[in-house]
């Protein structure tokens, strides 16, 4: 019996319908919360742009060194994450457990990366005056709500991507968990990329000097 | 249930290398200095591109059976349309302050 046919909570011997998707529930359950976190990045960067739009003298402060670049580092590098991502559901769906296990050790290593540049990001700005509701250049102080708001929910997500994945990697190091696992957190894993794919633009390129 | 094709390494790499040209497009758009409403417009095509590579390749949407893309894309889409219900609003508040002297050179 495929994996998509067997049924929640279904009884030995009883009548099995597949999934309409062709795919097993703990997938579909991955893509609901995909949907619904998408709806709530959403909200965020229109409430991003309604503030921005209603506030005519709202703060570009960032210029291409330091914030920019470091931007840009950080999106390679979580690009390149999804990348090692796939290569790791690739190698663990063909059965190559010790190559899955290296690119899940690397994808790891490139989240806990981007969440370092972030952070020293984040020292600089505070460092620099910036606070929730302080902008030290005196314009609007709902800049600092939005890109911290903004950014710290992504970073969470990050962060606990980082985990998740070391938590699934050392399941299925023990046989605990299957491929499809891996699977279900590498989808989790390339939409915390997709979300960084407007914040990048949206709440950096948009705030340029 | 029927196998599922996979794409191959050699596929999620050109994709990853072409998300990496279109980041590299949206910097450089940012600094040829556009009007603030089109450099919007245009990093929205680059972005909304880039999730759907993301989301056909990367997370597999491409090679799963049709009726998931319909339950699932649809939906959201009608969600991201529904919100700019309140941009009149954000309009209203820039020309309320823009009449008032904020932002006037």
């Amino acid at each position: 019996m495929g994996e998509a046919a067997m049924t929640v909570g279904a009884r030995p011997g009883a009548l099995v319908e597949e999934s309409p998707y062709g795919i097993p529930s703990r997938k579909l359950g991955m893509w609901l919360f995909i949907l619904a976190d998408a709806a709530t990045f959403g909200a965020m960067l229109f409430a991003y742009g309604y503030l921005r739009v209603a506030n005519p003298d709202w703060t570009r402060p960032f210029a291409f060194w330091p914030t920019i670049a470091n931007g840009i580092a950080m999106t390679v590098v979580l690009l390149t994450s999804s990348l090692t991502m796939v290569a790791a559901v690739a190698a663990a769906q063909a059965g190559r457990q010790p190559a899955s296990l290296r690119w899940l050790g690397v994808t790891i290593g490139l989240g806990a990366l981007f969440a370092a540049l972030h952070l020293r990001e984040w020292i600089a700005m505070i460092g620099a005056g910036w606070r929730l509701f302080r902008n030290p250049m005196g314009g609007p102080v709902l800049f600092g709500a939005t890109f911290f708001g903004i950014t710290g929910l992504h970073l969470l997500h990050v962060i606990t991507g980082v985990v998740v994945i070391g938590v699934i990697a050392l399941g299925f190091r023990r046989g605990r968990f299957d491929a499809g696992h891996v699977e279900t957190t590498g989808l989790y894993w390339h939409f915390v990329d997709l979300v960084w794919m407007f914040v990048f633009p949206l709440v950096y390129l948009l705030n340029v000097r | 249930m029927e196998p599922r094709p996979s794409p191959g390494m050699k596929m999620y790499v050109t994709v990853w290398i072409g998300l990496l040209l279109i980041v590299g497009a949206e910097v450089a758009l940012t600094y040829a200095r556009f009007p603030v409403g089109r450099l919007l417009a245009l990093l929205l095509v680059l972005a909304v591109v880039e999730a759907g590579l993301g989301l056909l390749y990367f997370m597999h949407l491409r090679y799963e059976r049709p009726s998931l893309f319909w339950s699932l894309i649809p939906a959201l889409v009608v969600v991201l349309i529904l919100m700019d219900h309140f941009w009149p609003d954000a309009l209203r508040l820039m020309h309320q302050k823009l009449g008032a002297g904020v932002g006037a050179p």
